[in-house]
């Protein structure tokens, strides 16, 4: 096909363009009917039900306590991880930005965690919070202190939880300001100690404020991915004790793999989904921006 | 927004001259605060190796047995033939369908980049938008619609569920035609004139000059596949599990052996460890280009 056919991009387009149907427009639609209709994998009929699924969240059911209680839950932990997942970074990129011995060697272990599987993560801290004979137990012991039972105490629980998130991602976000980091002018910095500034100065009026976008970047992502908290609290508590640490998404899981409740479920994550879209279009927002101007 | 253009992200991909700065004792204390903190990040992956060589009695010795006293394979031996799953099985499985994931996901995001990015048709400017526009919509909205899908498709428990439904994701062609606009149109003129035809400039011109970009792409989509969880574990059982998932189920079975246990995740974690410290270059710059995030 010669070149000046004008159906030439569309057929550059066309592998791309069926698998976005297929398994993103689709979906979508495909969404909005199940949660419209009673869907069951082995009935023959899926009745139409209207809103029912969507009412249920605000009526008197066992979905609605369930499904605002995981919410909370999962607002809990990103309030609790978010501003450790981003000071710490932060602090971690301050240590490391200016040279010193072996710093590429630190920034990889700092990094490190992150490249693991968020089961093979869940399962090693779930040991080091063992109730009895975790690494964290025994040293509480050997300091003459009792033994917390971690995994199966309300509020205890989302120790390891939040720990183990934070050994986990943070070298993401490290890496991200170190990145921004590098695109301070030197300069800046030189006036600065001229004029006498000190470190706390220096970072508080130039690294601060220069890292604004970053900062809200990081922020955004962060809350995010915080917001989709699953498989640590699925395999480090169980979401227990009692649904204590239950995120939202283990839920609606839950609500569709285990109780074949697919429309409820559809419902749910619609709903949830919307919430997200608020973070997600700053975050866009923020992405686009990125990419379009001048630093 | 319409204008994206290239320099910021090429500006990030060039390696940053820091400013030369004084070694004086102030940053012996800099030095001894890293090395505490580095020890600290280490310390769970050490307890991990530290334990999988440890019989069961000696996991929960008190004082703590930083070092195996009677280090023993038998957890390597156990787990690698325990009846409850078959590691090497799901290892596999997670190596095929990542590296196949991979390389289509590259196919479909260059041949679509690269018509955004370098022709002009009608509706490219609306098409492209939509795309862009799926990024907004959460994985959770549509994991349970695609999960009937599969159910409908007959795909559950096969390699296709693990495949196909992510290859279409908008940011590797959002990446790659951002990358793909910054490339001179001069050079694409001088193949033009020489005779290329456009699949020519593409794979002589194009792809040479994005072979940095491509492998960061081709790193994110290899992990991210290799690691995704939450789809793997609802779609594929038994023999058909990938490797994250697979020992997850171990953990229900041993539940106080962590001998055997951390020596299931050492399996799942060391050879990527190992990829890791191969390639971390290209990750971290890519995570520093890219501002990508799980």
């Amino acid at each position: 096909m010669s070149d000046q056919n004008p159906l030439v991009p569309y057929l550059y387009l066309l592998p791309h363009a069926i698998f976005f149907l297929v398994f993103t427009v689709y979906p979508i639609a495909l969404g909005v009917w199940i949660s419209v209709h009673r869907w069951d994998p082995l009935a023959d009929t899926q009745p139409y039900v209207g809103s029912e699924f969507y009412r249920n969240l605000f009526l008197d059911t066992p979905q609605r306590d369930f499904f605002w209680r995981t919410l909370v839950n999962t607002l809990l932990f990103t309030v609790i991880s978010v501003p450790l997942l981003v000071i710490t970074a932060l602090s971690l990129a301050q240590l490391l930005y200016r040279p010193v011995l072996f710093r590429a060697m630190f920034r990889s272990i700092f990094f490190m965690p992150g490249i693991l599987s968020v089961s093979v993560m869940g399962i090693l801290w779930k040991w080091l919070f063992d109730n009895q004979s975790g690494l964290v137990n025994v040293i509480l012991q050997m300091m003459g202190r009792p033994t917390i039972p971690f995994l199966t105490t309300d509020g205890w629980a989302w120790v390891p939880v939040t720990l183990g998130t934070v050994w986990w991602t943070i070298g993401f976000n490290m890496t991200l300001y170190l990145a921004a980091m590098g695109n301070i002018p030197a300069s800046l910095y030189e006036a600065a100690e001229l004029d006498g500034a000190g470190g706390w100065h220096k970072f508080r009026y130039i690294t601060l404020p220069l890292l604004q976008s970053t900062t809200l970047f990081v922020v955004v992502t962060t809350v995010l991915a915080s917001l989709q908290l699953f498989g640590q609290t699925q395999v480090i508590t169980g979401g227990g004790p009692a649904r204590a640490t239950q995120s939202v998404i283990q839920y609606i899981t839950e609500e569709a793999f285990g109780n074949n409740q697919f429309s409820s479920a559809t419902a749910m994550s619609f709903v949830f989904g919307a919430i997200m879209l608020i973070f997600t279009a700053i975050q866009f927002r923020t992405m686009a921006r990125d990419a379009g101007g001048p630093r | 927004m319409t204008d994206l253009d290239l320099p910021a992200a090429s500006a990030r991909l060039a390696p940053q001259p820091t400013a030369p700065r004084r070694r004086v004792p102030r940053d012996i204390p800099r030095f001894v605060a890293l090395v505490v903190l580095a020890l600290l990040f280490l310390a769970p992956l050490y307890w991990m190796i530290s334990t999988s060589f440890k019989p069961e009695s000696d996991t929960i010795a008190s004082p703590v047995q930083w070092i195996p006293a009677r280090p023993t394979l038998e957890n390597y031996r156990e787990i690698l033939t325990s009846p409850d799953g078959n590691i090497l099985r799901w290892a596999w499985n997670s190596l095929f369908s990542s590296l196949a994931y991979t390389a289509a996901h590259l196919f479909v995001s260059v041949l679509a980049a690269y018509a955004f990015a370098r022709m002009k048709f009608p509706g490219r400017d609306f098409w492209f938008w939509t795309v862009l526009s799926s990024m907004m919509v959460p994985g959770i909205v549509t994991l349970i619609p695609t999960y009937v899908m599969m159910i409908q498709f007959n795909w559950i428990d096969t390699y296709h569920a693990l495949i196909w439904p992510g290859i279409s994701g908008a940011f590797g062609v959002f990446l790659l035609r951002q990358f793909f606009l910054g490339i001179p149109r001069e050079l694409e003129e001088a193949a033009r004139l020489d005779g290329a035809n456009s699949f020519q400039v593409l794979t002589n011109v194009i792809l040479p000059l994005s072979v940095p970009v491509l492998v960061t792409l081709a790193v994110f989509a290899f992990m991210g596949s290799w690691n995704n969880y939450v789809w793997p574990l609802f779609v594929v059982h038994g023999d058909m599990q990938t490797l994250p998932v697979g020992i997850t189920s171990f953990s229900s079975r041993y539940t106080t052996d962590y001998g055997k246990l951390m020596a299931g995740t050492a399996i799942a974690a060391v050879p990527v460890l190992v990829a890791y410290l191969l390639a971390q270059r290209y990750l971290q710059e890519g995570i520093a280009v890219t501002g990508l995030k799980e």
